[in-house]
């Protein structure tokens, strides 16, 4: 074992994946060349569950439109979803690795992962590992209740009733500093969040072309994807 | 004489099975167990009460040297029979797991997941080229998501969970005691007379109080406290006047 973050004495590293193992060296790549989500996306909480919004572009280094239809939220716990910010590449691979983690979490000890459990491990994950440019959002729903994280590359992880990451991450929280309030339904959270997307893709070039709307309750995840907004907001 | 060189065989090597599918040396670590004294777990809705009996072999001897229950993490007490010394392998394991559990995920470790994690690490010690199973028993008692549970390992790596358990030597008398004393519904105080009067049972006079070691771990407050000596002596006095009056 030549992983420095192996502890020598049998015991798991708690900064590493239990299947497979943190490549070394820095992400490669420049900025002409690796897909990025310039992108916006958007947490809400609310009573009844939670609703991530994501907008549809990929890019090529914030310049050029790779891919006008990215579904840039996974389910990746059977009331959790997270989604993709950064490197399109980190942000799939660190999706793939917490959904064997939630997994593996679940079958072992027979009960679902806790959101708070599974927003440390990501935390743990992007601090150490090969998921550096990636600025995800967790949003999920336990028996605490909603629960919305924003994890930055440095391992940085934060709760909040309301939040945004992403290339257009100002111009949805103009939007939503204003219709934000505690008491919205998950309908008018679905709404509130379409229309912040709204103003990030009218504005960012690096998002666009339509909006992606995950609803989390306690029955799961349902993800539907929408190039018009007329029909979500 | 070839034939019996052979069978002699089988309880040497750890990973070899007799021709009738027995782990000789397995069976022999839970013979060390059995020279151990012995240790109990009593669970009530209040919490888990581990109980150990640490005799010692000389009045010189220090009795606080002599340690048969840990706290393996503030809601988790293991308390065991056997080698020492494997033990404290053991539950220096138990207390990095717990550990790590906080680091990997933000929260408190499961008490069975704890106890599998252990028992894990003591099936690996009995399919392992040159290592020796680990001679202890231990009992595993906590509280996790507010309900008290209570665990034991064997040295083949079988988990079993109890509502009350005894470990070590006089196991056998000591079951049987708890299996006719026992009720669902006791409190902790009554838990822990429970554990005092088992451990008492195979003697013949009632043990005093400095040689047992009692621990509980209360779901009021999650977390691990041993019962000091005063409280410990008004039990073992009460126990003494009732089997006085019987």
């Amino acid at each position: 074992m030549n992983n420095p973050l192996s502890q020598g004495n049998g015991d798991p590293s708690p900064y590493e994946p239990e299947l497979g193992s943190l490549p070394n060296g820095s992400q490669t790549g420049d900025d002409e060349t690796v897909n990025k989500t310039g992108t916006t996306t958007i947490g809400i909480t609310t009573d009844e569950g939670v609703v991530i919004a994501t907008d549809m572009r990929a890019s090529l280094g914030g310049r050029f439109v790779s891919n006008k239809n990215v579904q840039k939220v996974e389910q990746i716990h059977p009331t959790g979803a997270l989604t993709l910010v950064g490197s399109v590449g980190g942000a799939q691979s660190f999706i793939r690795t917490l959904r064997s983690e939630v997994n593996l979490y679940e079958s072992r000890r027979d009960e679902p992962m806790p959101i708070e459990a599974l927003a440390t491990l990501a935390g743990n994950f992007a601090r150490g590992g090969p998921f550096r440019a990636i600025n995800p959002i967790l949003g999920g729903v336990d028996d605490e209740g909603s629960h919305v994280y924003s994890i930055d590359p440095a391992g940085g992880v934060m709760a909040d009733d309301y939040t945004v990451t992403g290339s257009g991450m100002q111009l949805a929280y103009g939007l939503l500093e204003q219709e934000y309030e505690d008491d919205l339904s998950l309908a008018d959270a679905k709404s509130v969040a379409a229309r912040a997307i709204k103003s990030a893709v009218e504005r960012d070039t690096g998002s666009g072309n339509g909006v992606f709307l995950a609803e989390v309750t306690d029955e799961g995840v349902d993800i539907q994807g929408h190039e018009e907004f007329d029909a979500v907001i | 004489m070839q034939g019996q060189s052979q069978q002699q065989a089988y309880d040497r090597g750890i990973t070899i099975f007799s021709p009738d599918g027995r782990l000789y040396q397995v069976e022999y670590a839970r013979e060390a167990v059995k020279r151990g004294t012995a240790s109990v777990g009593v669970r009530t809705p209040d919490g888990v009460v581990l109980a150990a009996n640490r005799q010692i072999s000389s009045p010189l001897m220090e009795r606080s040297s002599v340690e048969k229950i840990h706290k393996a993490d503030d809601h988790v007490g293991v308390a065991s029979a056997g080698h020492v010394a494997d033990a404290r392998q053991l539950i220096d394991l138990a207390r990095r797991r717990a550990q790590g559990e906080q680091l990997r995920y933000g929260q408190e470790i499961g008490v069975e997941t704890l106890t599998r994690s252990i028992t894990d690490h003591i099936q690996e010690y009995t399919q392992t080229g040159g290592a020796r199973p680990f001679g202890v028993a231990l009992l595993v008692g906590g509280v996790e998501d507010g309900q008290p549970r209570l665990f034991e390992t064997d040295p083949s790596g079988t988990d079993y969970e109890w509502q009350a358990a005894a470990v070590g030597g006089d196991r056998d008398v000591i079951q049987g005691y708890l299996e006719e004393e026992y009720r669902e519904d006791i409190d902790i105080d009554a838990g822990i007379e429970l554990a005092i009067s088992a451990l008492n049972e195979p003697e013949e006079e009632s043990v005093a109080a400095e040689a047992v070691d009692v621990a509980t771990i209360t779901t009021e407050d999650e977390s691990f406290s041993t019962v000091d000596d005063e409280r410990l002596e008004s039990i073992v006095a009460e126990i003494d006047t009732e089997e006085q009056d019987e």
